[in-house]
């Protein structure tokens, strides 16, 4: 490998892959590090599934390649360095949460031991429970452990936290931290936006098929709008307000003012000195939720 | 692939009671019933029924090891293996030796109870063939049970085992043994799998109407052949999808 791919963890050029008319990744150029912890966010139908498809090499491009350590993925699955936790992963009914492991492990050449993955995954106790008789969250953590026992360098997951609750999430991610900090590489795609902001070192936004934004939550939220400063300004001139410097943006409603700024200090500091009597002034940021709104947003005219 | 993956392959497939009942229980059965109609006295009419419970069990599992495919391809298990090193080719090798494996209780075990309770005698060359024999004649059935596999749906699998079976049973002169078949049924009987399974065991037994054990293996040998291939062809098709 040449470039800035030499070694990558991976490297997607130019991925496409059309179902008919429907594009459903129309050419993402993507490298992650080593030990980087990237988010894939997107709505329904931005081509997520897709692309993890085609990482883990179940889905074979139509056009560009995909590189996983320097080799193919199908070479990558062989040696065991991608463990990948699939939307709906199947588990087998007839066997226990022990033997679906092993099962997996006995597949592979260098695997942890069984217990040792149901320790990270967190299922110690349901070792001798059938598959048939887990919970929705439960499922998920045996099927975290069967992409764990491998002892994979790159975790893929697809949705990893759909159907648990609010505390078998937390419990979830808490396991995938002490992973992590392993120096894996970890993707995930998911909906739930506060799990990218927490636990992502970087995020991706994919819309239509495509990357619309690409960096830390940081510099993915500001690229949208900035920050908003709202505040009770008496006796406000709209035109010295639209001057300020950093201003992308004023709503006046009476005295109450929302400047949009994407330099919220400067803007701040220029607000205090023209208008000295501005009270009730609350800065807030823009959140991921709002980059992501914004971003994906498939009405045309929309995308910053 | 691995022993304990096989292992665990058997293990699971043991769990079932459709397995349990339709391969083990009923040929042992259906063996001491038809000996009690048909075969009081006779010990070569009991060493064909012996035969054809034999074949019948072990054309059964064979059958039954291979439909799980179509199963775990409906749960989306074989996505999850191929994130294994495990290949398809593999994957289907392993289904293969799985049903092998499964059919040797039923071949084992029929024999068994034709000797302990029903006296019948064959020299070691005779049991040789009705054991390990008829076991490697199933070989064709193991292949067959993939190929079914890989075409039916998790709905559709049961009917389709089932019919397979039904056929291969009632016209390969497994359930109507040869000798009281009209000659127009045992010309058809000849086009079946079966036919030549039964063959391998019945020359032990009997030599009326027994072919000789040659002419058996290689007619089995070419059913193995072709549907190898069937298996193979449809592999590639399946795999070139992606």
């Amino acid at each position: 490998m040449t470039g800035v791919a030499a070694g990558a963890a991976v490297t997607l050029t130019g991925i496409r892959k059309y179902y008919g008319e429907v594009r459903a990744v129309d050419g993402v150029d993507l490298v992650i590090a080593p030990g980087e912890v990237v988010a894939l966010l997107g709505p329904n139908g931005a081509g997520k599934s897709t692309t993890v498809d085609m990482m883990l090499g179940l889905t074979r491009p139509d056009q560009g390649s995909v590189t996983i350590f320097g080799n193919t993925p199908g070479e990558a699955v062989a040696d065991g360095r991608i463990g990948a936790m699939l939307q709906g992963g199947a588990l087998l009914d007839d066997v226990t949460v022990g033997e679906i492991v092993a099962m997996i492990a006995s597949l592979h050449l260098r695997p942890l031991p069984v217990s040792e993955a149901l320790k990270r995954a967190g299922i110690e106790e349901l070792a001798n429970r059938r598959c048939n008789k887990l919970s929705g969250g439960q499922k998920q953590r045996v099927r975290f452990a069967v992409a764990l026992v491998s002892d994979p360098d790159l975790l893929v997951l697809d949705e990893p936290t759909a159907a648990m609750d609010v505390q078998t999430r937390r419990e979830f991610w808490q396991s995938m931290r002490e992973y992590t900090v392993t120096g894996r590489t970890v993707l995930f795609a998911t909906h739930y936006l506060e799990e990218a902001e927490d636990y992502a070192d970087r995020v991706v936004f994919l819309r239509k098929g495509t990357v619309v934004a690409d960096g830390s939550v940081a510099e993915v939220t500001a690229l949208t709008a900035g920050r908003t400063i709202k505040a009770v300004i008496p006796e406000v001139i709209p035109e010295l307000l639209r001057a300020l410097p950093g201003v992308s943006e004023v709503d006046i409603r009476a005295d109450r003012v929302a400047i949009s700024s994407k330099e919220s200090d400067h803007t701040l500091r220029a607000l205090l000195a023209s208008f000295p009597d501005a009270r009730d002034i609350e800065v807030t940021a823009i959140g991921l939720e709002d980059a992501f709104l914004s971003l994906t947003d498939d009405t045309e005219g929309n995308n910053r | 692939m691995s022993t304990g993956y096989l292992i665990l392959e058997v293990r699971r497939a043991m769990r079932s009671t459709r397995f349990l009942i339709f391969t083990i229980a009923m040929p042992v059965a259906l063996f001491l019933l038809y000996v009690g109609i048909f075969a009081k006295n006779d010990g070569v009419a009991k060493g064909v029924l012996m035969v054809n419970m034999t074949c019948y069990g072990a054309l059964t599992a064979a059958l039954f090891a291979g439909g799980r495919v179509a199963i775990e391809r409906g749960l989306g298990w074989q996505r999850q293996l191929r994130l294994t090193p495990l290949s398809g080719a593999g994957y289907l090798t392993a289904k293969g030796v799985t049903a092998m494996a499964l059919a040797l209780p039923g071949v084992l075990l029929v024999p068994l109870v034709a000797v302990v309770g029903e006296g019948v005698h064959l020299d070691a060359a005779g049991w040789l063939r009705v054991t390990l024999g008829v076991w490697l004649a199933v070989i064709p059935f193991a292949v067959l049970g993939l190929l079914l596999g890989q075409v039916g749906t998790a709905e559709s699998m049961q009917s389709i085992t089932g019919i397979v079976i039904m056929v291969m049973s009632l016209l390969g002169g497994i359930f109507i043994p040869i000798d009281g078949m009209p000659g127009g049924l045992l010309a058809v009987s000849k086009l079946l799998p079966s036919y030549w399974l039964g063959q391998v065991g019945r020359g032990a037994v009997t030599t009326d109407l027994s072919v000789s054990l040659g002419q058996a293996v290689l007619v089995l040998a070419v059913w193995t052949a072709v549907l190898g291939l069937a298996v193979v062809r449809r592999y590639r098709r399946d795999s070139a999808r992606v």
